[in-house]
């Protein structure tokens, strides 16, 4: 019995090649895009969650309230770790790290390690990162003790055994050892890095004293749990810690810190907290409907054709009934073929799913999986899914099928049922929103990306080269070298950039009621030459001069986000108010208009300029486009004479602006690539059907043929029903996709609208698709011989 | 064999109502070969459907063997039609997709016969009707009258009690149809009795007995032999 089902269903692929290819190929691109984006999302969803602790681990975040504003930062003050445990019998362990790029030298082998970050002694202890070598009790313990990565390790001791060696770190040269080699950091970790020094280097060395700084932030703190420690429990109980440990502080600044506790596994995904560096759950969303959607028009595909095909079957239904069959043995009969087609498709789409995944890492801008045969779980879901559709898909067409009387059939007056029909146009519209809906939403994330590429930023990104100094001693002098080199137009020394990180500066200015109002100012560190080399705009008071020496030391510049701030509705009335910041007091001399210092998803905070050569790291410099290359050889040049010590590295600024938009990029190019394949297998469907309707009606074009119908008349005839359902669609399509679009430019500060002609682009893309799969039959149909075509019946 | 009294059937469409069989008696004998005449539309087929237990009739009562079937539901007709009766078709009927072999062992499939089993049985219907040389080539390949030869077969294969056929020889040439007559007239020598609708005066000669019908009625019954 199952072999002549097999038999039978075989060939009835082979006899409908094109029928069998389009089902099996439009299933296969469905399960290949559903696969793909299954293990995307399972890659996200899997961050963190390696560490053996992993539901143990919380991440200590702080809402910083100021009389003006409050801010939501990513770590706590420098002292909650180190005295938190004390206080808490339920916290096993607290620990620190902060972000560093330090120097590191081995003889003639420097590096720049951009990757370090400065980790208290138990980060082995609270992680789950492994070490190869070393005790991970101890590794970090000792200051200048440094743990490198399996590969960092590489590039300063190759094969050789790097415990005990000892590297400089710093121009400070402090010769330091290395303890402990740990494995390569996972990609799917928050925590990255190449280099990890012991945080005894900063609190015994570098910045003695920051562990009681109640008022000093910028650490990541995390906290392990002892089992069964309810973080909610415990996080009530900070507040009262809070004043206890550093109320009169806190009154006295007038800054109150407010402690979370984030679970580590909802760090990556859902905290709001890192701006647009790590993941984001509505995209993984997103991409689960698109995947779901995807596999939807593939199985409407399958149950389409295989219904519509159901007039030609009926006749060996019929006769196989009167030989004996019952009506479940057929249903069984159709279901196995449909499940036969789902398996050929499943081994399709695990051919093209190991070809594409390459491609599909490089699209998501990491490695999500090295080779999918090392998920054979996900494997099996995927064939659990193929079977599940190949059930889901047959069970219609096979009850359609197995209910059909041969009295009917075998009179050959068989027609479909209305109710097929109907069901049919449901699947294609259905389809078809899909599809229009996801070309909608392409158009707006490339809008979008496009408006904020194009959007003005305030300041002049072209043609600046960055060098980062570090700090080094020798900068000022690089700086007065390179502005000597031919083909560099300008150059000015700041401590940021535009797209880059800055300090928050606790600050008071002199609001319009005349008192001191205390606020957290984000703050360039600049030069005379800075403003006027990036072509910001003063709009009330002056720029930096040197003819004002006390400009070193007693002027500030806000942008306009900060004047409205203190209570100035013109930019006149601030200049000439005071400010104290930092230990620096004095008058405020300009305001500069608002530019983006930040990616376009933020709003422009308020922003302080400041003279402050100490705090100056970066060189920009303005360079000709002619001899460009010459020109950073000369730089270089110069960098390797002034400071010898370190490697040699730049960046252009409008590529280094533009990187803040890497994950919406990609976002919209793997948007981008699924709205095509949707629209692809949807177009496959309405190219089977098409072919099927038309073949079913070969006998009346020729008919009409005959009777003098032209080739254009027949084309109207058999597209004009196709193209309303995509018209159906469109009505459909539109308002949802406005909706959630909305919703999506939502998430960026500055945006643009979902305008109308968005809309018409779609419609009449997927109108054209449509027309032109359709015609392509039709066409065909409508030119043959009308003698050929009325013979074949 | 058969026999039934007071048979109804009626389609009701939108428009109209067709009363294609009217209040109808008739009895069929063991080893009895009968053909069925009567003009277009009199309701023959209709009569041979509800004969082969495919379609159910409205109103009267339907003996098979003795056992009212008439209420029988689609499984147990279903069921009662597999062991017991053979069809043959005008237009044939074969599957396209399987070949002269397949498609005759399908009954045997269906009633569950072992696959040795079903090879010797095949081999000997299909050797009986002379389309043993021709076992693995698939319907369209053959002519007209080997299809129905192979129709006649898989009718055959499982023994049935009796065979119904429905114009058998209405897309036959004479010769082609006479080798079909004549392989029926055989078949029901060997015993099985045979129900057959025919348009021909010559096909229903082979009958031991034919039954005019009009409207829906039976009119007369010549007994031939
Ligand atoms: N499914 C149906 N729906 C409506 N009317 C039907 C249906 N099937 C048959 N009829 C009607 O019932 C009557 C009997 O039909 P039937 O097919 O039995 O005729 P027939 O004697 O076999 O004719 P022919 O010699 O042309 O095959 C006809 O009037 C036909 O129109
Ligand atoms: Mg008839």
């Amino acid at each position: 019995m199952l072999k002549n089902y097999l038999k039978v269903a075989f060939r009835n692929l082979w006899r409908h090649r094109i029928f069998s290819f389009i089902n099996i190929m439009g299933l296969t691109v469905g399960l290949t895009a559903f696969f793909l984006i299954f293990m995307y999302v399972k890659f996200e969803l899997s961050y963190d969650s390696f560490h053996p602790n992993a539901d143990r681990i919380y991440r200590v975040v702080c809402d910083l309230k100021t009389p003006t504003e409050t801010i939501n930062a990513d770590g706590p003050s420098w002292a909650i770790a180190p005295h938190i445990k004390n206080d808490f019998p339920e916290i096993e362990s607290a620990i620190r790290y902060t972000n560093a790029s330090l120097l590191v030298r081995k003889g003639d082998i420097k590096f720049q390690e951009d990757n370090t970050l400065f980790a208290d002694s138990a980060f082995f202890h609270v992680f789950g990162f492994k070490l190869l070598k070393g005790n991970p009790a101890t590794v970090l313990k000792d200051k200048f003790s440094i743990v490198l990565t399996e590969t960092a390790a590489k590039k300063y001791f190759g094969k050789t055994n790097p415990i005990g060696q000892t590297v400089l770190l710093t121009d400070g040269n402090f010769p330091s050892t290395i303890t402990g080699i740990m494995e390569d950091m996972p990609e799917n970790s928050i925590v990255k890095a190449d280099m990890l020094v012991s945080m005894t280097t900063l609190t015994e060395d570098f910045n003695k004293g920051i562990d009681d700084q109640w008022g000093n932030y910028g650490n990541r703190t995390y906290l392990l749990l002892k089992p069964g420690t309810s973080a909610k429990a415990l996080q009530a109980k900070l507040p009262a810690f809070l004043e206890k440990r550093n109320g009169d502080e806190m009154k006295k600044f007038q800054m109150y810190p407010t402690l979370f506790l984030e679970p580590l596994r909802d760090v990556y995904l859902r905290s709001t907290r890192d701006g647009s560096k790590t993941g984001n759950i509505t995209n993984v969303y997103i991409f689960s409907i698109v995947a779901v959607f995807i596999l939807l028009i593939a199985c409407f595909n399958f149950v389409n054709l295989t219904t519509a095909r159901s007039t030609e079957r009926a006749k060996e239904v019929g006769i196989r009934k009167v030989v004996g069959a019952g009506k479940f043995q057929l249903a069984r009969q159709f279901i196995g073929e449909s499940i036969i087609l789902c398996l050929i498709a499943f081994i399709l789409s695990v051919i093209f799913s190991a070809l594409l995944l390459p491609l599909f890492n490089q699209l998501s801008g990491k490695i999500i999986s090295h080779n999918i045969f090392s998920h054979p779980a996900y494997l099996l879901l995927l064939f659990l899914t193929s079977i599940a559709i190949g059930i889901l898909a047959g069970i219609y067409p096979a009850l359609v099928l197995s209910s059909f009387q041969p009295v009917t059939v075998l009179k050959g007056r068989f027609a479909t049922g209305v109710k097929g029909i109907l069901l049919r146009k449901g699947l294609v519209v259905t389809q078809f929103t899909i599809s229009i809906a996801l070309i909608i939403a392409t158009i707006v994330v490339y809008n979008q990306m496009n408006f904020m590429r194009s959007q003005d930023l305030g300041f002049n990104k072209d043609q600046k080269l960055i060098l980062d100094t570090h700090g080094d001693s020798s900068k000022t002098a690089l700086m007065q070298k390179v502005s000597t080199l031919p083909g560099v137009l300008s150059t000015s020394m700041s401590g940021s950039v535009p797209g880059g990180g800055n300090p928050g500066a606790y600050s008071q200015v002199e609001n319009t009621k005349g008192e001191m109002q205390i606020a957290n100012l984000d703050l360039y560190f600049v030069d005379y030459d800075y403003i006027p080399q990036y072509k910001m705009k003063i709009i009330a008071g002056r720029a930096f001069s040197r003819d004002f020496g006390s400009d070193t030391t007693q002027a500030m510049i806000v942008n306009e986000a900060a004047m409205k701030m203190f209570g100035y509705t013109t930019p006149q009335q601030i200049i000439g108010k005071k400010f104290d910041q930092w230990g620096r007091k004095g008058m405020i001399i300009g305001v500069v208009k608002d530019f983006h210092f930040r990616s376009l998803q933020e709003v422009i905070k308020p922003l302080s300029l400041r003279i402050e050569p100490n705090g100056c790291s970066l060189i920009t410099a303005n360079v000709s486009p002619k001899n460009l290359p010459s020109t950073i050889a000369s730089i270089e040049n110069a960098w390797k004479t002034m400071i010898p010590n370190r490697p040699f590295s730049y960046y252009f600024l409008d590529e280094f602006f533009d990187k803040q938009y890497r994950s919406e990029d990609r976002f919209g190019r793997l948007f981008l690539n699924f709205a095509v394949l949707a629209i692809f297998i949807s177009c496959l469907g309405l190219l089977g059907l098409a072919s099927y309707s038309t073949m079913q009606r070969t006998k009346e074009i020729g008919v009409r043929k005959v009777m003098g119908a032209s080739v254009s008349n027949i084309v109207n005839l058999l597209s004009k029903d196709f193209l309303r359902l995509v018209l159906i669609s469109f009505v459909i399509a539109g308002p949802l996709a406005w909706y959630f679009m909305n919703k999506w430019l939502h998430g960026f500060a500055y945006r643009t609208n979902v305008s109308w002609w968005i809309f018409v682009a779609a419609g009449i893309t997927a109108l054209l698709i449509a027309l032109l799969t359709v015609s392509f039959q039709a066409i065909k149909a409508a030119v043959a011989n009308p003698v050929n075509s009325l013979r074949s019946e | 064999m058969i026999k039934i009294s007071q048979l109804e059937k009626i389609y009701r469409t939108e428009e109209v109502e067709t009363i294609a069989l009217n209040k109808l008696n008739m009895e069929v004998n063991d080893g009895e070969f009968v053909a069925v005449m009567g003009p277009s539309g009199c309701g023959k087929s209709t009569l041979l459907n509800i004969l082969g237990l495919l379609d159910d009739p409205d109103a009267g009562s339907f003996m098979f063997n003795n056992i009212e079937v008439a209420h029988f539901n689609e499984r147990k007709r279903a069921d009662l039609r597999k062991h017991n009766i053979g069809f043959v078709f005008q237009s044939f009927n074969l599957i396209d997709e399987l070949t002269v072999f397949e498609n005759v062992e399908l009954p045997l499939i269906y009633t569950g016969v072992k696959s040795a089993d079903r090879k010797k049985r095949v081999e000997a219907v299909l050797d009986k009707v002379q389309i043993m040389h021709r076992r693995n080539h698939y319907p369209q390949q053959l002519s007209g009258g080997q299809q129905q030869r192979v129709a006649v077969a898989r009718a055959v294969v499982n023994n049935p009690k009796l065979i119904l056929a429905d114009e058998p020889t209405g897309n036959l040439d004479s010769s082609n149809g006479n080798e079909v007559m004549q392989l029926l007239t055989e078949l029901n020598e060997q015993g099985t009795t045979i129900v057959m609708v025919t348009h021909s005066e010559h096909d229903a000669r082979y009958s031991h007995r034919i039954i005019r019908m009009l409207d829906g009625q039976t009119v007369t019954q010549n007994i031939l032999i």
